[in-house]
């Protein structure tokens, strides 16, 4: 038997150590992730002592496509989650690279912006709704004052479009923010390895593929992995500029399952829950595995 | 040495295991199983004093500070009491009012939206039951059932709002308006004789759902074959692809040349201003905009209208209006006498004046006198022939909003018959 004591052992209090963050581990995600595994196997309503058990019914309904409103979220998701990623980290990345030293101009704009990061979604969400709104927002409005009138939008009344807005808002509210991550880890790029590469003749784009990107990937790898979780929890900005409940257009995973829990339908949403915590995790691991494999190929 | 006397040793994987253990137990003893607690119920002690200081939990952040004055009037007279407002958005406690107020730690007195909210709370066993309590006699008779369940007073709704079109009346005379019209044909004629007068007969904020269905109440109140249609929708007895359904998604197709443009992505507060700037001659909301709107501002007289989607014959109802902020008495409080004197204090026909006034809003305790000039306007329609809102017939909110959105859409541009076979599958879903 290995003993926790003796030469060369550390002392067993040690591992009492870790036992706070244990304790808040299993107090607030080890328990609720349980209980909404035994939830999402009943027809609890959240407030009757009775219910049924259905076994696995819910996760079945869901899996195979038995519920369109859902199938209906996962999609806009899916299409918010593309759009948002993309954008935002080009948008962030293409910021950082222009914003890289540390001029005063340059501190002054990344803090402009950084602006819509430290406002709430709330917040963004009024201002956008405003901005969006088709009669008298300002993007209609100057349309109109130009004689483009046929360009004017529904914005988010267009059901064909309503998503991408709210994605272009996503990205206007957090592209500054991720901007000064990427700055971050552009700046911990040696100055050696372009001094070396203009050596060698490379150009602006060359050093970029050669350099910048492949070393840039941890950076990357975490910008995009936020984004992806943040773009499954865009809970405040949809319900800020779709209304509660938001319109089918509008409605993403997070605000599903938030109206199937005021639906009174707790195991049902607990159902929901599991299934977008294991959404987010394949998405993200896929996501992980194809950024790994664009920056070895570069 | 025996084993009992020998010392414990622990290697590491048992440390970590006796851990994980520990974890999993605890976990699993805090799951007790769903529903493991419920609600009390039973009736709510009468004839006790007020000595205890309760929460009034609400959402009605609006009506703080007029609350504020009426529990002040409580606790003069009833010097060992108090009443503190716990307030919560409404959405939120649209979402979360019975898993708050299940406890008892808070809501000694609250209220309940009708419908869903009332029902579930019902279910919850929530309310103390109001049957024997004296005061509620002072309620109008109409309005008392909102908060009934099988002939049990559960709650007493004590606001009364008219969800239908409110319009401006000096602009409806400019337009040459001389009497509201009692049919659909003079409803459209009304429209056009406002849109030659140059202005947006009707502003609707179909991008805002909450305030986008109101219409929804008068447009379906006489079309509808019988008036609890929303239940029989979610019973499956009635289907959004039949013909009155499609009648009425079509009306509304005939109503979004008289709305402003993009009608189906307006939120309200641009169409208020609107209304407020008098561009709209309609704002196709409820009555409680009226106070919205002067507080914009406004000098204009207002009152409601609603369309009338039949003949004059045919129709049976002249408006809608809802009786809803139901007070109830927490059934898990330890803290019941205060707040059934605070419910009787509410009850009281001057203080019942002094909410209605101070809010701009009815309120369903008979002997009011109202003198907010807009409430004594719209005060005859209390007596009037109007339907209880039909759309909180719906108890499941996925229901509802496919419903309602066909409508939306049918603004937008889509066919009623599309409209309805995509709201019906909706339905259909969700009631198995």
């Amino acid at each position: 038997m290995t003993k926790l004591t003796g030469p060369g052992r550390p002392h067993p209090a040690l591992y009492l150590f870790p036992l706070p963050a244990v304790v808040l581990y299993v107090v607030f995600f080890v328990i609720p992730t349980v209980q909404a595994v035994q939830y999402a196997t009943t027809d609890w309503d959240g407030f009757t002592p009775d219910y049924e058990s259905v076994g696995a019914d819910n996760l079945v309904k869901l899996a195979t496509g038995g519920d369109s409103l859902f199938t209906n979220a996962l999609t806009n998701n899916l299409t918010f989650l593309l759009v948002v990623v993309v954008l935002q980290t080009l948008l962030s990345l293409g910021l950082a690279l222009m914003l890289l030293r540390n001029s005063k101009v340059s501190v002054f704009v990344r803090s402009v912006y950084f602006l819509p990061a430290i406002l709430s979604s709330v917040s963004v969400a009024f201002i956008w709704r405003f901005i969006y709104d088709p009669n008298v927002g300002p993007i209609n409005q100057a349309l109109g004052a130009v004689g483009l009138e046929s360009l004017q939008s529904g914005f988010l009344g267009d059901p064909d479009q309503a998503i991408y807005w709210v994605a272009m808002t996503q990205v206007w509210a957090h592209a500054g923010q991720l901007m000064v991550i990427f700055i971050a880890g552009l700046q911990q790029i040696p100055e050696d390895l372009y001094e070396a590469a203009r050596l060698d003749g490379a150009g602006r784009w060359q050093q970029f593929r050669h350099v910048t990107w492949p070393l840039v990937a941890p950076t990357t790898a975490i910008v995009v992995a936020y984004t992806t979780i943040q773009s499954f929890k865009a809970f405040d900005l949809i319900l800020g500029l779709g209304g509660n409940p938001p319109r089918g257009s509008l409605d993403i995973l997070s605000t599903r399952i938030y109206t199937t829990f005021t639906n009174s339908e707790f195991g049902y949403a607990a159902a929901q829950s599991l299934l977008f915590m294991a959404i987010i995790l394949a998405v993200t691991v896929l996501q992980r595995r194809a950024l790994a494999l664009t920056q070895r190929g570069a | 040495m025996p084993s009992s006397h020998r010392p414990i040793t622990v290697d590491r994987r048992g440390f970590l295991g006796l851990v994980g253990a520990a974890g999993l137990s605890y976990a699993a003893t805090s799951c007790a199983g769903p529903g493991s607690t419920s609600g009390g119920g039973g009736a709510a002690p009468t004839g006790g004093s007020a000595t205890d200081t309760i929460s009034f939990a609400h959402w009605r952040a609006e009506d703080q500070q007029v609350f504020d004055k009426i529990i002040a009037g409580f606790v003069d007279g009833n010097a060992d009491a108090g009443v503190k407002q716990d307030i919560s958005p409404s959405q939120d406690y649209q979402s979360s009012a019975i898993q708050r107020l299940r406890g008892g730690e808070v809501g000694d007195a609250f209220t309940a939206f009708r419908g869903a909210q009332f029902e579930d709370m019902v279910s919850a066993g929530l309310f103390a039951e109001l049957t024997d309590q004296d005061f509620t006699s002072g309620y109008s008779e109409r309005f008392t059932p909102v908060g009934q369940k099988d002939g049990t007073q559960y709650g007493l709704p004590y606001q009364v709002v008219f969800l239908q079109p409110i319009y401006n009346v000096d602009l409806f005379e400019k337009a040459g308006v001389s009497e509201l019209p009692k049919d659909w044909d003079g409803f459209l004629a009304l429209c056009e004789q406002l849109r030659s007068a140059d202005v947006t007969p009707i502003a609707w904020p179909g991008g805002d759902a909450g305030n986008a269905a109101q219409l929804f109440n008068s447009m379906t109140m006489n079309n509808a074959p019988s008036d609890d249609f929303g239940t029989k929708i979610e019973a499956g007895e009635y289907k959004c692809t039949d013909d009155w359904f499609l009648k009425t998604l079509g009306q509304y197709a005939e109503l979004a040349p008289y709305m402003q443009k993009n009608a189906s992505g307006s939120a309200p507060e641009p169409l208020q201003q609107l209304f407020n700037e008098q561009k709209a001659g309609m704002l196709a909301t409820g009555s409680y905009h009226i106070a919205a709107t002067r507080a914009l501002g406004a000098e204009f007289a207002m009152d409601i209208l609603a369309p009338i989607t039949t003949t004059a014959d045919e129709a049976r109802y002249e408006g809608v209006h809802n009786a809803t902020f139901i007070l109830g008495v927490n059934s898990s409080s330890d803290k019941q006498e205060t707040a059934v004197a605070w419910l009787e204090h509410l009850s009281d026909p001057e203080v019942a004046g002094e909410y209605a006034n101070g809010t701009a809003q009815h309120v369903t305790v008979d002997g009011v006198e109202y003198t907010n000039a807009d409430l004594k306007r719209i005060e005859p329609w209390l007596s009037k022939n109007t339907a209880l809102a039909p759309r909180y017939q719906f108890l499941d909110l996925d229901v509802e909003a496919a419903v309602e959105a066909a409508c939306v859409a049918v603004v937008g541009g889509q066919s009623p018959e599309q409209a309805a076979e995509e709201a019906q599958k909706i339905v259909d879903e969700q009631i198995g």
